[in-house]
């Protein structure tokens, strides 16, 4: 932990240092998971040790500490990366559609049970670096700290009900709206002191433990911290929180809902008639983009490309043709085929790094590489809370991983059950399974099969970064940039 | 059987007027294949009776020849094809079946008395080209090209006229002065009457037009042993720019084109263009100079031009530049589309 | 022999084995309507089928006239072809086949005296272009196989004037007419050269194919070339003692062999390419590259990361990880050298990754493997749906991309028109059917293959070794006879 802290307090030196000050003692409270978190100051042991406790005895039972802790010795700070950044950044409605195709709760907690034997193996070549700990799946986890307006968004999270970093953001700003009009000031401290530090970061680190924060997560949480720390000692609480609640709803209208009008109006004016734009995935902007320019009347068809594990852009296909847009629809392996018949690309971000390099869900880099080898203008919808002073180089060194069994979909998986009698190490299976033959095929059986097979893993991230040079321009609520100049309006939008 | 023929005569018959005759004649031929009918002539009139007599009277001829005009690269293509090719056929009489003392004057006789044939098969190659090449152009396509190459022209009209494939061109027109831009002119007036959509630019607008474009073809003066081509002035930057942006690069050739010489870079040619030419203010001829330049991009198959002049650098409006086979994706001839590999074996063959 | 390698579909064994009864008739009827019902798919069960299907073809096939036993395959092959036009590899045995005819049709004149050069004997129509060099030919055709698939039987479709006039269809007559004349290639050492061409006598058939270097002179006058060498067979008289028949058959079986052992040859240069802790990528359930792999595996470690194809080739993706076998097949009807362990076994570790993850992944790896469907004359290959994102990636990476592929999948066959040979499979594998009307309004789109252009391409390795993309033209041209090229 200590290292990724640093650079950031570099490089926005209020905030982040802030911040450092925090991250430790939230993570021991928040989280269940315990092991992957250095140990945190004294003040934290002060608070509540009794509810600790409990809590740990509660932790080991999902997550099995001990795994954790191995994996967390491999490496174990993947999860701040996104914590730092200060600036704010929105988006309006979260889009609650996207769900797991498949595995909706059965599996979950069958995996969750499963993850942490499997966790040392999957530490591997490629992202070991990124895995922490296990997701949260359930509320178990959930510190006695954490809001239940928290905890319910955290499986929320995890479960990708809310996903897209501006939801996320902003249904993370809604909920600290109820943590802080809950909050009281205990005897003896002043608000501004003890709200962020003892009362914000548990409900930070618990949503962190349920995923990585998104880096407009990690803005918005770094402004808001900014305005309780300059909240005068002397403000009575109860006035305090108004402000503060109120700074939340505005923060939320100029840095998302505004921002999207703009850049809609934006983006709108780049689209033509007879256009073909190409997305990829799902972009909650991407899609207002899109609506706006249909509603202002001109005629253009549009090609969702998706893959899995999330289909995404499935759902946004059929928003889009449910408006009455002719939409088609291909998945990844078949881009090379949509560019051709595309004018135009249009991608959401989830990141716009200070070196010009787009992060986003991953498969945007073929998507935009394909379409700039078709040279058609690649154009990135982003408000300016998504811009981070992070640079990036590839998409291995920073990431997040998403549990491999989320690649197999339940039908997949159905379709590999007849592979059963040809498995190499069926034989030894056999005690598993008594009677192999006739064993009701369960789904997940190929979950461990997978487990098993001893040098077989699974990969999966979600982002990937896409090179400056695929992108022709990137279009935010201060205008249209290229990407060269993400640092500049970064420094625009974190300084005023 | 080498005794009486004289080689003082020779001079008598001028080569290089007959070349430019049979070039005059017929403005549908190729330099290298008039070069090659010129050569027949030459030994028609001669009363050589050897092979090394006749190796050696091709040899002064193509020398004159060459030396006649300002940029032979073309024209070498047809001779050197020529003589390597007597050079075979006579080294190897046996190969013919006819006895022994037969062969040279069999050979002979066949030259002189099918000339006209090698022109009709040079005609050919370029209808064969040209049928062949339309599957090129897919419905619905545009299609880059410049310069006057006739073999062009002959693909796209013949395109055009098929019913079947609509398509449009995007024409880099020699300015009207060029000796080229008759044939340009003309092929885009032919694609108009066909109802094909031509879009006439200026050569420093390829790079503008160059999203709208599909594919790129172009002719050649000559296609050199690494598979790249000799081609008039401007489709060296054609090339370049298609390749930068993914475009198919296609170059239409006979094959009588093909020609010994490996350049290694504009400069590596075996002609002496005046192409860049620093001056100062002082020089009066400065302002001419870019007008020039100008001209120099948009002009020059070569092959088309019978250039009056003996001077001994090519004018920039004639020039020619280089073409590297990686920016190539084919080269379409009578007999086949060729990778650019391909050429340096056809050559290989030939010559070893 | 054919049946050992039946591993992808059931269609083939089933094929194969009721070929054994079935008159030749019938046989070709069920071929097609296998091909048609995509029953038999992908390269190698198609390949197997058409070799099985034509040796009875050729066995069952009367008399001695090798111009007739051609237009026989040939017949066989153009319903073949139309019938499934995409598979490209049916029409490269046909063709490979009808070489194997020729070939032992020039052996056998070779031997004999030349008669051939009495230009009268034949009709000088059936003087076409026989010595036309294969190197030209490769890369000429204008066959464009789909467009054959409107008219089966004849080739009068849309598309046959603009065919003809090439020169291709418009010589078809001629083969049918008269004793075709063949020419031995490159005959007797003297390499004839193409680009002399234009010293020949003018082709009285105006053949697109050719530079046709050695004519007989119609007019019975001195031929005019040394390059002249053909000798114009007239075959059913000439050789009167060949055995024809036998000859052939005895090439398709050795063309078996070779589709049976290529995943082999190909695997034993594994060595040469892998080395030490590489870590390598791949895609799709593709036998040839899972044996160069395991071969590789038996003296390297190296990682292995797997793009699983979604939604096409996942489920045999993961299934061949997983088992060692594509999920096709049945314990019983896998001979025993088609049993090979999962990768993992060997000791690799595997990493199977989403498509999607290409890029993200691809600047750790160090060479891109990719399976192939066809390779065509130009260097390019049809693959699997993103293939050519993967080379993309590689290429962007500078990682080598290396294409597995047997000779047998080299077609002579020109993309004109690449489109038409991408297919496009079911978009139910994209989005479920219960998703009916998400299929209703929005138009799902499932390529089942991508054009992957040479010059993204670094190496093919064949079962003949390996070899620049810029070389194939010539692999090509010594594969298949020119004038075979449009079936």
């Amino acid at each position: 932990m200590s290292e990724t802290p640093a650079p950031e307090s570099v490089a926005t030196p209020p905030v982040a240092s802030e911040q450092t000050q925090n991250n430790p003692p939230a993570t021991t409270n928040g989280d269940a998971t315990n092991a992957t978190k250095k140990i945190s100051p004294a003040e934290l042991k002060k608070q509540k040790q009794a509810e600790k406790q409990a809590r740990r005895a509660q932790a080991k039972g999902p997550g099995g500490a001990e795994d954790q802790q191995q994996a967390s010795t491999k490496d174990g700070q993947k999860q701040q990366k996104d914590s730092k950044q200060a600036p704010k950044d929105d988006k309006s409605r979260p889009m609650p559609a996207r769900r797991k195709p498949s595995q909706s709760n059965v599996p979950a907690t069958k995996e969750a049970k499963k993850e942490p034997s499997k966790e040392p193996k999957k530490v591997g070549l490629f992202f070991g670096h990124l895995y922490s700990q296990p997701k949260q799946q359930s509320m178990k986890g959930a510190s006695k700290d954490v809001h239940p307006a928290v905890s319910a968004l955290g499986l929320q999270y995890s479960s990708y009900a809310i996903c897209g970093s501006t939801a996320r953001m902003v249904a993370m700003l809604l909920a600290f709206k109820a943590v802080i009009a809950s909050y009281q000031t205990p005897p003896g401290t002043s608000l501004a002191r003890h709200l962020t530090n003892h009362h914000l970061s548990p409900q930070i680190e618990y949503l962190k433990s349920c995923r990585p924060l998104s880096i407009s997560m990690g803005n918005a949480i770094r402004w808001l911290k900014d305005i309780i720390i300059k909240i005068d000692p002397s403000t009575p609480e109860n006035e305090a929180k108004r402000d503060l609640l109120e700074e939340i709803d505005i923060f939320i209208r100029e840095r998302v809902t505004a921002a999207d009008k703009l850049i809609c109006e934006l983006a709108t004016k780049k689209i033509e008639p007879g256009d073909v734009v190409l997305t990829y995935a799902a972009s909650s902007i991407v899609e207002q983009a899109i609506l706006h320019a249909h509603k202002a009347g001109i005629n253009f068809s549009v090609i969702v490309v998706d893959s899995k594990p999330l289909f995404e852009g499935k759902t946004l296909a059929r928003k889009l043709a449910n408006q009455g847009i002719s939409v088609q629809y291909y998945l990844i392996t078949g881009a090379s085929h949509a560019v051709k018949d595309a004018t135009k690309v249009f991608l959401g971000a989830h990141a716009m790094m200070s070196n010009g390099r787009l992060y986003s869900r991953v498969g945007t880099a073929v998507v935009s590489m394909l379409a700039s080898a078709h040279s058609l203008p690649v154009i990135v919808l982003c408000q300016s809370v998504k811009f981070t002073e992070k640079v990036a180089l590839d998409s291995i060194v920073g990431n997040e991983v998403a549990p491999a069994e989320e690649i197999l979909s339940e039908a997949e998986r159905q379709e590999l059950l007849p592979l059963k009698s040809l498995l190499p190490s069926n034989s030894a299976k056999n005690d598993d399974k008594t009677a192999p033959e006739e064993a009701k095929p369960d789904t997940t059986d190929v979950l461990k099969w997978i487990d098993d097979s001893k040098n077989l893993n699974f990969l999966q991230v979600l982002y990937d970064v896409t090179p400056a040079h695929y992108i022709n321009m990137v279009i935010t609520e201060y205008g249209s940039l290229p990407p060269s100049s993400v640092p500049v309006v970064h420094r625009l939008s974190t300084n005023t | 059987m080498a005794t009486d023929s004289d080689k003082k005569p020779l001079p008598a018959f001028d080569i290089v007027s007959t070349y430019r005759r049979i070039l005059n004649d017929d403005p549908e031929l190729t330099m290298p294949v008039a070069a090659i009918e010129a050569l027949v002539e030459a030994i028609a009139q001669s009363s050589v009776s050897t092979v090394a007599e006749t190796l050696d009277l091709l040899e002064r001829h193509t020398a004159a020849l060459k030396a006649s005009i300002a940029n032979p690269i073309s024209l070498s293509a047809g001779t050197d094809l020529f003589q390597r090719y007597l050079i075979t056929t006579l080294n190897r009489p046996a190969s013919l079946n006819l006895g022994p003392d037969d062969d040279f004057r069999a050979i002979r006789n066949h030259l002189l008395s099918n000339g006209k044939l090698f022109v009709e098969r040079a005609k050919q190659s370029r209808e064969k080209i040209a049928s062949f090449g339309k599957h090129f152009i897919r419905d619905g396509a545009v299609v880059l090209t410049n310069g006057g190459s006739r073999v062009v022209g002959a693909l796209l009209r013949r395109a055009a006229e098929s019913s079947t494939i609509r398509f449009k061109v995007i024409y880099v027109l020699p300015p009207s002065s060029s000796s080229d831009s008759n044939e340009g002119h003309q092929t885009v007036a032919d694609l108009r009457a066909h109802n094909v959509p031509v879009a006439a630019i200026n050569d420093s607008a390829v790079a503008y037009s160059l999203g709208k474009v599909d594919m790129v073809i172009v002719g050649a003066e000559g296609v050199v042993e690494n598979g790249g081509i000799i081609s008039r002035m401007g489709t060296y930057q054609m090339g370049l720019l298609a390749k930068s942006k993914g475009k198919p690069f296609y170059v239409v050739a006979e094959s009588h084109k093909f020609v010994r010489l490996y350049p290694l870079s504009q400069f590596d040619l075996p002609i002496e263009q005046k192409v860049l030419d620093f001056k100062v203010t002082d020089d009066a001829k400065a302002k001419t100079k870019s007008g020039e330049q100008k001209d120099a991009v948009d002009e020059g198959i070569a092959d088309m031009n019978t250039k009056p002049k003996k001077c001994l650098g090519l004018e920039a409006h004639d020039a020619v530049d280089f073409t590297p086979p990686d920016l190539i994706s084919g080269i379409i001839t009578e007999s086949g589309v060729l990778t650019p590999s391909a050429v340096s074996e056809e050559l290989i063959k030939i010559w070893f | 022999m054919a049946q050992s390698t039946t591993i992808q579909a059931p269609g083939l064994s089933s094929y194969l084995k009721s070929l054994k009864t079935t008159p030749v008739d019938p046989s070709v009827e069920h071929l097609i309507s296998l091909l048609k019902r995509r029953q038999i798919r992908n390269s190698r069960p198609c390949a197997i089928a058409t070799t099985a299907l034509l040796l009875r073809v050729v066995g069952e096939f009367k008399g001695r006239d090798a111009a007739k036993l051609v237009e026989r395959i040939r017949q066989v092959g153009r319903r073949l072809t139309s019938a499934q036009p995409r598979e490209v590899v049916v029409g490269n045995i046909v063709r490979r086949v009808l070489g194997l005819v020729r070939e032992v049709v020039d052996d056998q004149a070779d031997g004999q005296t030349p008669t051939g050069s009495e230009p009268g004997h034949s009709t000088p129509h059936a003087h076409h272009d026989s010595l036309h060099r294969p190197a030209f030919a490769s890369s000429m055709s204008t066959f464009s196989p789909l467009r054959h698939a409107g008219a089966e039987p004849s080739h009068i479709g849309v598309s046959a004037d603009n065919m003809s006039d090439s020169g291709e269809l418009s010589r078809r007559p001629a083969l049918l007419t008269s004793h075709t004349s063949y020419a031995p290639a490159a005959v007797a050492g003297l390499v004839v050269n193409s680009l002399f061409g234009l010293f020949s006598q003018p082709a009285d058939t105006p053949s697109a194919t050719s530079t046709p270097t050695g004519q007989a002179s119609p007019t019975g006058k001195s031929t005019l070339t040394a390059l002249n060498l053909e000798r114009l067979a007239d075959l059913s008289k000439s050789q009167p003692n060949l055995d024809l028949k036998g000859e052939v058959m005895e090439g398709i079986r050795e063309l078996q062999d070779e589709l049976e052992t290529s995943d082999k040859q190909i695997a034993e240069v594994a060595l040469e390419h892998i080395h030490a802790n590489e870590i390598i990528l791949t895609h799709t359930a593709s036998t040839t590259v899972q044996k160069f792999l395991l071969f590789a595996a038996r003296k390297r470690k190296f990682t292995v990361v797997h793009a699983e194809t979604y939604p096409h080739d996942h489920a045999a993706t993961h299934g061949i990880l997983l088992t060692g076998k594509k999920r096709e097949s049945r314990p019983g009807e896998d001979d025993e050298d088609d049993k090979w362990k999962p990768l993992t076994d060997a000791g690799i570790q595997v990493y199977v990754i989403p498509d999607s993850h290409v890029f993200a992944i691809m600047s750790r790896v160090n060479k891109v493997i990719l399976a192939t469907h066809t390779v065509l004359a130009n260097g390019g290959l049809v693959a699997a749906a993103g293939a050519h994102m993967i080379a993309k990636a590689a290429k962007e990476h500078q990682t080598p991309v290396v294409v597995l592929s047997g000779v047998y999948k080299l077609s002579p066959v020109y993309p004109f028109d690449i489109d038409e040979l991408i297919e496009h499979g079911d978009a139910g594998s994209v989005v479920p059917y219960e998703d009916g009307e998400f299929v209703d309004k929005v138009d799902v789109e499932a390529p089942l293959y991508d054009y992957v252009p040479a010059d993204l391409v670094d190496l093919y390795i064949t079962n003949l070794g390996g070899h620049a993309p810029s070389y194939l033209y010539r692999i090509v041209a010594d594969h298949y006879r020119s004038e075979d090229i449009t079936l």
